[in-house]
């Protein structure tokens, strides 16, 4: 049995929703082959179908419930909650600005105490801008006095050490060639005296190496201190 | 379903919080197919609190053995929607319906074609449009079946009507609903 045109399109739902039973399947699509009327409405309808179902439902208006349970409950107070009252923290939670939160942290934990503020007994004194300045600025001076020291003292040091140094380690100057202080000097020309270490290599060359110096020296660089 | 129904008895006990779910729960499936049988967001808006409100007055009436309550709501709404579109009956008639559609575009317009979700949105509105060019009783059968997912028997149930009726009007909806598209230069599926 072959069915008609007007067969195919009262079952036409049916069988998109795939309700027909397979024979009657069967006999709608052997004639859609071959009916250039209901083949394209098959194809639409089948295709309209699909595309129904993939359209998501729309939002419903932000104040609809509201409004419904206005009209229903009638006004109503608006009620304490974590969410309406704290949702705003939600923003708090970016990645980013809890990455820029914890360098702050960071920063202010290596700042504040290099400005005078101490942690473990804290005060509010403390976090006055003047008394920030004023720390800051003497501890900055301090920082430089002891950087002062420090080379100073490795000054010191280098001399001893030089002192120690056997003089065979230093390259001695020929006997025969003048001292380059007494060479005659050329004219237009400053004058000026040769290298700095050679010079001092060659001052320290004449005096001879003597505990008693060292002994000296070595109690008057401990004795250096600051205020 | 019987989350429903543990809300509705709460809600028959006077629970306020319980008719707040029920309301949130089923607000946007209310409202959706008011805004698919209006085709208009206003309208559907203020049809949607008139359903829930007349649910809430007649809360008391459902009985859980006759059906699922969504199937109960959306007889409700269905028989408003019916009321609104006899009061604006002649409006209807005489307004011409190409004043109000807006500018479609069409499938041969198209240089490039845009992804899926802005081309699902794009054949929502158009759907919307040829939704109205189709009978009442054709659209409420096609939006019942295809975009609010009723099956056969509850649709049955919401238009009281015989069954053969319900898929007569379904398949008559869907034809003509595709040819309404296709008039409009779109192509579904």
């Amino acid at each position: 049995m072959r069915w008609t045109c007007e067969q195919v399109e009262a079952k036409l739902g049916e069988y998109v929703d795939g309700l027909l039973a397979p024979p009657e399947r069967a006999e709608l699509e052997a004639h859609a082959r071959v009916c250039a009327r209901c083949a394209p409405m098959l194809s639409s309808v089948a295709g309209l179908v699909r595309s129904l179902h993939d359209i998501e439902p729309l939002e419903a208006p932000p104040l609809l419930v509201t409004h419904i349970l206005d009209r229903t409950l009638g006004p109503r107070r608006a009620r304490w909650s974590w969410g309406g009252n704290f949702g705003w923290f939600g923003w708090l939670l970016q990645p980013k600005l809890a990455y820029g939160a914890a360098c702050v942290a960071v920063a202010l934990a290596v700042v504040l105490p290099a400005m005078g503020f101490s942690w473990r007994a804290p005060r509010l004194g403390d976090l006055n801008p003047l008394n920030l300045y004023r720390t800051a600025d003497r501890r900055t001076h301090l920082l430089y006095a002891r950087g002062s020291k420090f080379v100073s003292d490795l000054r010191v040091v280098y001399e001893i050490q030089t002192r120690l140094r056997p003089e065979t380690a230093i390259p001695a100057e020929p006997e025969s060639a003048p001292p380059e202080r007494f060479k005659p000097r050329e004219p237009g020309s400053s004058g000026t005296p040769g290298p700095g270490p050679a010079r001092q290599q060659n001052r320290v060359n004449q005096v001879p190496p003597s505990p008693v110096v060292i002994a000296v020296v070595l109690p008057g660089a401990g004795e250096r201190s600051l205020p | 379903m019987e989350q429903d129904a543990q809300l509705i008895q709460q809600c028959l006990r006077g629970d306020g919080s319980a008719w707040e779910r029920l309301v949130s729960q089923h607000a946007r499936r209310i409202y959706n197919l008011c805004y698919r049988f209006t085709g208009n967001s206003a309208e559907a808006e203020d049809l949607s609190q008139e359903v829930f409100l007349k649910i809430y007055r007649t809360l008391d009436s459902y009985r859980a053995g006759q059906g699922a309550f969504t199937t109960w709501m959306t007889s409700v709404a269905r028989n408003l929607l019916i009321d609104h579109y006899r009061k604006r009956r002649y409006d209807r008639i005489t307004d011409s319906l190409e004043d109000a559609m807006p500018v479609v575009e069409s499938k041969e317009s198209s240089a490039r074609p845009p992804d899926r979700h802005a081309m699902l949105g794009e054949l929502s509105r158009q759907v919307q449009v040829a939704l109205q060019r189709i009978s009442p009783d054709l659209r409420e059968a096609v939006i019942l079946r295809d975009l609010q997912g009723l099956d056969y028997r509850e649709i049955q149930k919401v238009l009281q009507t015989p069954e053969g009726t319900v898929k007569s009007r379904i398949n008559r909806g869907r034809i003509e609903l595709a040819k309404a598209l296709s008039e409009m230069g779109v192509r579904a599926g």
